[in-house]
């Protein structure tokens, strides 16, 4: 008995000690610089002192290239940072291998990382923010990366606040469109009387049915039924709604009523249009416009579609852009063309400016000569091409305004990657001749009728309805893939089906945290 | 005799035989049927993976998947010299560890014993956590890009030691005894006469750490950056497939150019190469294996 009690004392105070550690983990932004002496001041002049040699850290993700080309090139890069900073840059990379867990931990552990890749979609900035991984730079900026300071926008800068303090610098000047659609042939829509782009389901319907008719052997759409991308196509088509940042599984279900509703939550589910949406993913099912055996299909559509196997593909705008050039290769004299979601009613949200951010790390002993040589990376033309594209000659040649590959590239030896997702920039890109031309016009249409992304700042805390969010994930896999693939019988009842399941999972509940912590957000955005 | 035996042999003994050959047979073709698939897929080209599916033969014979995992020689080499030294030396060292803990913990005469093994066996049931072990492998031991990072991790597992003491808990603590008599101090006894004792106990234990070592990739991921020249193996080979994965998939990769990667076949050469020198070594240790997975089972 003696020793029972013993025991349970025993796990307890463990249990207490583990929680403690737990907790001592979030600490605040750290915004004190530790360090008595900075290696870079400002004298009584106003001119930065550099005289002290010192290696910057950046901290990036993706693989390093083993070829040996990027010491070359980061010699190159060196050389300059050196001449105009006195500094050395060094990558310290992680790779996409479990990326996520080895990034959120190099952070945790305080090792003195300099610059970090960073993003508040992908890369967990914010939980990173909260933990105190990064410094606040608000008072660095101005002085020590003035370029930077000057391009990005008030309010641009207002997206990168946690706790009213900057803590990462956007990626703002970067175009990239990660809307989704679907790919389809153009010119086999025209054999089946379909002139005009397609803007709708219906028509996309109407097209997928020429195939079924006139294409043996093809499926309209071979997809692996993991991909219920069309049931965020057909909501962003058929009504104003807009994605909020809150993950629910393989299909989120909870969206703001639309763009003037920004802070409004709902869930489409919900709604007629996702038994309208049940009802035609049915049809087509019947129809046959993709394999019986979609749920458990594990094909690679975009070979196929290469392949000229099957009539669509289903991804996003930079994506069509790669691939347009592509199947001019793989099938001469195809015409593909793009319905993006947002064709139907001009419902686009543009991507947060924080898809790709660059911050400077809590625990970095020079912050300040970090951040100047940042700015060098984002605006000074020479090192910003060596950085990201090579050195000219090896890695690419320019024909005609575009980077093309000096004869006698070899992928093996002469291919370079810096993965600088933090701080690209329009003005110094220089296109690609593997993209498409018409990519520019399709941005320029987005340009015309996009909102700003309105959750740039939104940090939803899931603690209190963690249990929750758990069981709405199961649902959402469990039921939405066979809806989305007209595999859950009667379209009605199934969406009834989901609906009474996700109650039942604490739909309701989740709902009032995040309307309850979204007015709070309001007051936030509204108050600045 | 033979002939007796063979007379003897009624039909329930066929009957069993019949259905037990059927059984085994049919289970080992279940497990021999994956590899061979693997194998040929790994030799067919991409397209015929897509257009056909997976085929025990394959349709369209391709070796590019190996020329892509191949592709910088040096790297494979180099990621193979490691993976062996490390589990080489791992296995040696940790078989040793093991069994001198192993044999330590079961002897009755060592006052702790208990409170050392509820202290080894309480580390299976709690474990600090990852970002601890992080903390402590990266911030304290400072090993962080050095092969000891992956090598410590794996010396000791309290389930190999529970195993080892079991094991010596059936040698006849007489033995010790007798030899203290005659005047052997504690580590000649473990050394002269309780480790040539164990030999079928330390192959599998030896196996089963050699395995861990031969599969180990996760703390590698975490502890040994790119900046080192040769990883493991596992870890090179992983990386194959998720750059690979991620060339194809990503767009938002621009500066990197498309290009083909048969990413299907990949995988299975990958797991060819992986495995290959397993399979190669198996066979010599075999006949350990089967003694030494009967331990405890009748010997007592």
């Amino acid at each position: 008995m003696l020793k029972m009690r013993k025991f349970l004392v025993l796990f307890l105070v463990m249990l207490l000690s583990f929680t403690l550690v737990a907790c001592n983990g979030s600490s605040k932004t750290s915004s004190e610089n530790s360090k008595s002496d900075p290696s870079t001041k400002v004298n009584e002049n106003g001119e930065i002192d550099t005289s002290e040699f010192v290696t910057i850290t950046m901290m990036a993700l993706g693989d390093k290239p083993t070829n040996g080309q990027l010491e070359k090139v980061m010699e190159q890069v060196n050389a300059k940072l050196k001449e105009k900073t006195n500094a050395h840059l060094e990558i310290k990379w992680i790779e996409w291998a479990d990326y996520m867990t080895k990034y959120n931990l190099t952070l945790a552990s305080g090792e003195p990382v300099d610059l970090i890749i960073t993003a508040t979609d992908w890369l967990d900035a914010w939980g990173n923010a909260q933990k105190g991984a990064f410094m606040d730079i608000t008072e660095l900026l101005p002085t020590y990366a003035p370029q930077t300071w000057g391009e990005v926008s008030e309010e641009n800068w207002e997206q990168t606040k946690y706790e009213d303090k900057i803590v990462m610098i956007p990626e703002d000047s970067y175009t990239q469109w990660v809307n989704h659609g679907f790919f389809y042939r153009t010119d086999w829509a025209k054999e089946f009387g379909i002139t005009e782009p397609i803007k709708d389901f219906e028509t996309l319907g109407e097209y997928f049915q020429g195939i079924v008719d006139n294409k043996p052997g093809v499926i309209p759409w071979d997809t692996p039924g993991t991909n219920v991308t069309t049931a965020w196509g057909y909501t962003t088509s058929y009504s104003d709604a807009i994605e909020l940042p809150i993950a629910t599984g393989v299909f989120p279900i909870y969206w703001a009523q639309s763009y003037d509703e920004a802070y409004n939550v709902m869930s489409p589910v919900f709604e007629d249009t996702f038994v309208d949406y049940a009802k035609l993913m049915k049809d087509w099912a019947d129809k046959g416009y993709w394999r019986a055996d979609v749920l458990n299909y594990k094909g690679d559509t975009r070979a196929l579609f290469q392949a000229g196997k099957t009539g669509a593909d289903q991804h996003h705008t930079e994506t069509f852009s790669g691939l347009r050039t592509q199947m001019d290769l793989k099938q001469p004299g195809s015409e593909i063309d793009m319905f993006a979601w947002s064709d139907t009613r001009d419902n686009l949200i543009s991507m947060s400016v924080t898809h790709g951010a660059t911050a400077v790390g809590a625990h970095s002993e020079n912050p300040e000569r970090a951040l100047m040589v940042y700015d060098l990376l984002r605006n000074d033309e020479e090192i910003y091409k060596l950085f990201n594209y090579g050195i000219e000659g090896v890695q690419y040649e320019i024909a005609d305004g575009k980077r093309v590959r000096p004869e006698g590239y070899d992928e093996t030896k002469d291919s370079f990657a810096s993965n600088f997702w933090g701080g690209r920039v329009d003005k110094f890109e220089i296109p690609s001749s593997d993209k498409w031309e018409g990519v520019s016009e399709m941005y320029a249409e987005y340009d015309k009728i996009k909102k700003p992304y309105p959750y740039g700042r939104f940090v939803f805390d899931s603690t209190p309805v963690e249990a929750e969010l758990a069981a709405l994930s199961q649902v959402t896999a469990q039921m939405v893939p066979a809806i989305a693939f007209g595999k859950a019988g009667d379209p009605e009842k199934a969406v009834k089906d989901l609906r009474n399941r996700l109650e039942a999972a604490g739909y309701e509940k989740v709902l009032k945290e995040i309307q309850k912590q979204m007015d709070e957000y309001k007051k936030l955005v509204e108050g600045n | 005799m033979e002939n007796t035996a063979r007379r003897n042999i009624d039909f329930s003994t066929i009957i069993v035989r019949i259905i037990g050959y059927g059984f085994i047979g049919l289970f080992a073709l279940c497990c021999l049927l994956p590899f061979v698939l693997i194998v040929s897929s790994s030799l067919s080209s991409e397209k015929a993976i897509m257009e056909s599916g997976f085929a025990l033969w394959p349709k369209e014979f391709s070796t590019f998947a190996y020329e892509i995992v191949f592709r910088n020689p040096k790297l494979v080499i180099g990621s193979y010299m490691v993976t062996m030294g490390i589990t080489i030396v791992g296995t040696a060292l940790g078989l040793f560890i093991v069994a001198m803990t192993g044999y330590a913990l079961q002897r009755s005469d060592f006052l702790y014993r208990n409170k050392i093994s509820f202290y080894i066996y309480f580390t299976t049931l709690f474990s600090g956590g990852l970002v601890p072990f992080y903390l402590l492998v990266t911030q304290y031991l400072d090993l962080k890009d050095n092969y000891l990072a992956v090598l410590l991790p794996g010396l000791l597992s309290p389930f190999l030691i529970i195993m080892m003491k079991a094991f010596t808990k059936s040698i006849p603590y007489e033995i010790t005894e007798s030899a203290k008599m005659d005047g052997a101090g504690d580590f000649t006894i473990f050394l002269r006469l309780i480790l040539p004792m164990s030999t079928p106990a330390l192959a599998t234990i030896g196996l089963f750490i050699a395995l861990g070592y031969w599969n180990e990739w996760y703390n590698s991921m975490l502890f040994l950056s790119p900046n080192m020249d040769y990883r493991p193996l596992q870890l090179f080979l992983y990386n194959v497939i998720t750059s690979a994965d991620f060339i194809r998939n990503s767009a938002a990769a621009s500066n990197v150019a498309p290009q083909e990667i048969p990413l299907e076949t990949m995988k299975m050469a990958t797991a060819v190469v992986a495995t290959g020198p397993v399979i190669l070594f198996y066979p010599f240790i075999q006949k350990y294996f089967i003694q030494g997975i009967t331990i405890g089972a009748v010997k007592g």
